[in-house]
């Protein structure tokens, strides 16, 4: 299987890696036609945060050397443009297209080189049980193994991985969004990030063998559905066979 | 023996009910019963599947249940009867007959004392060889081992799955698990885990002491929560906070894994690193204080 060597990312192609079906991620850059439109889309939804050159501000980070991948997740997954920079950004309907989202790309990757490219993600050889493997090592801690997501600390929260796409599954890991570690080829193998990927798609329709998943979220809705069914229907069958004492 | 209504039930109250239509429910409630246990019967036969067998047992089960209730109370009369015990006090004769009877047996073993003691002897000797298991079923002394862990001056730093880590594996802001080479795979690799993070590329000196623990921005703690012992797995990394999911305690990474927040009394323990010629991470030496939570002979 084909391993990107460690350093791959740091230093991506500027052009398109030619695309081989036995790569199990092929990073793109976005076409540098989309150049001009991403400069426009930028100046009306980013810059008075992110300054002119995507440089930053005291609103919003520097952007420079991020990488398409970064701008087209928080664009593609909703989060950007955002109405109030003090609280952690949730996943909503994207405001922008994903051509849109690339043409962004495009513009601010030409400011200035460096991170890496939209990753596509080849899910047909992809091991789903190394996955759940690297999964419970890496992710499971802050998303939970069913990745519903839960709380962190300061007001920040692991979000669910159930809306996201393959792409920004891959897009995360490699870029790391706000509190996310970042997950370089050193740490995961392209490969490895495809586990990954393909063990997150199951996620959204799990197998669930015992019954109901009751949202995944573990033992306080088993235990509250436990108690009001179960221990509900127990009293009420207790109330019908017991009868009342004759004083 | 007497057995006697308290009070009289109207004859009437067998029919208070309407027999037939009852006699009918419970009829239907212990057929249903048979069906569904053919019907598991043939499910299981068939590979199986836990929806349906959970179903057709609920109802299996449920209409034995709910016919032999019916039965009870609406069909059979209704009580409440009472029944006297006879006199608990045995009467004077049989009193005074046992305590005839176990005089003279005293009096029999008391003529032989000696053989007494010694049976005392050979109980006792018995009973305390049982104590044996009970000991050794509170488990192995534990020693130095709360003290150490198996991190060696020279320990590198490898993956759950054996890899060595270089000093390229990490971006900045990433995370990685890590054991001493050779212990990835231990049974008591609990003690082992460490949480290496990557705050930056330039040396970071946590505190005063441990200026070269480091190396190229790689900090390495202790990932067993000095409060309950859970996995400090959850990192934020652009606070540079290490959280535990058990009790929610926080550390700060930039000034050595500080407890800053929840019930952790201590910070976590951090390892020293240092990057060798081939650019592997190594350990300088082993913790300089037990990691996980405190113990009896820890001290304060």
């Amino acid at each position: 299987m084909l391993v990107a060597p460690s350093t791959a990312l740091a230093q991506p192609a500027t052009s398109t890696p030619t695309p081989s079906s036995s790569a199990p991620i092929v990073y793109v850059n976005p076409p540098k036609s989309l150049i001009p439109e991403g400069r426009t889309l930028f100046s009306e939804d980013c810059e008075t945060c992110h300054g002119v050159d995507a440089e930053g501000s005291y609103r919003a980070p520097n952007l420079q050397g991020l990488g398409a991948a970064t701008i087209d997740f928080w664009i593609t997954t909703g989060r950007m443009p955002l109405a109030d920079p003090t609280v952690q950004a949730a996943e909503k309907p994207p405001r922008l297209t994903n051509q849109q989202a690339e043409a962004i790309a495009a513009y601010v990757t030409s400011l200035a080189p460096g991170g890496p490219g939209i990753p596509s993600v080849n899910l047909k050889t992809a091991n789903i049980s190394r996955g759940e493997f690297l999964f419970s090592e890496d992710c499971a801690a802050c998303h939970t193994i069913t990745g519903v997501g839960d709380a962190l600390a300061d007001n920040v929260f692991a979000p669910s991985l159930y809306p996201a796409t393959p792409t920004q599954v891959a897009e995360a890991i490699r870029t790391g969004p706000g509190n996310m570690p970042r997950f370089g080829p050193g740490t995961l193998s392209n490969q490895e990030v495809a586990d990954i990927v393909r063990y997150v798609e199951y996620l959204h329709a799990p197998n669930d063998r015992g019954g109901a998943g009751l949202g995944h979220v573990g033992p306080v809705t088993e235990g509250f559905v436990a108690i009001v069914f179960a221990l509900g229907s127990l009293m009420v069958a207790g109330y019908w066979i017991g009868g009342r004492a004759t004083r | 023996m007497t057995t006697s209504k308290v009070r009289p039930t109207s004859p009437d109250h067998e029919d208070a009910y309407d027999r037939p239509v009852i006699e009918r429910l419970i009829a239907v409630s212990f057929t249903l019963s048979v069906l569904a246990t053919v019907g598991l019967g043939v499910t299981y036969w068939l590979g199986g599947q836990p929806q349906v067998e959970g179903a057709l047992l609920f109802v299996a089960l449920g209409g034995i249940g709910v016919g032999i209730v019916a039965w009870g109370k609406y069909l059979v009369p209704q009580g409440p009867y009472v029944q006297e015990r006879h006199e608990l006090r045995s009467d004077d004769v049989e009193r005074e007959a046992m305590h005839a009877s176990l005089g003279r047996g005293l009096r029999q073993l008391e003529r032989r004392s000696f053989l007494l003691r010694l049976l005392g002897a050979s109980v006792g000797a018995f009973g305390l060889i049982n104590l044996f298991p009970f000991i050794r079923s509170l488990g192995p002394v534990p020693g130095k081992s709360l003290f150490l862990t198996d991190w060696k001056p020279g320990s590198r730093l490898v993956t759950a799955s054996g890899r060595v880590v270089t000093e390229n594996d990490l971006e900045v802001g990433g995370l990685l698990t890590v054991f001493p080479e050779g212990y990835e795979n231990s049974p008591m690799n609990a003690i082992d885990q460490v949480v290496l993070v990557r705050p930056a590329t330039t040396d970071l000196v946590t505190r005063p002491g441990r200026e070269t623990w480091g190396p190229k921005g790689y900090l390495a703690f202790s990932k067993v929560c000095t409060h309950a012992g859970c996995p400090v797995g959850l990192y934020q990394q652009l606070t540079q906070q290490l959280l535990c999911p058990c009790h929610q305690s926080l550390f700060d990474v930039l000034t050595g894994a500080t407890n800053v927040f929840g019930p952790a009394p201590r910070p976590l323990p951090q390892l020293p690193l240092y990057i060798d010629g081939e650019g592997v991470l190594r350990a300088q030496a082993g913790f300089d204080e037990p990691v996980g939570p405190g113990f009896w002979e820890r001290g304060a």
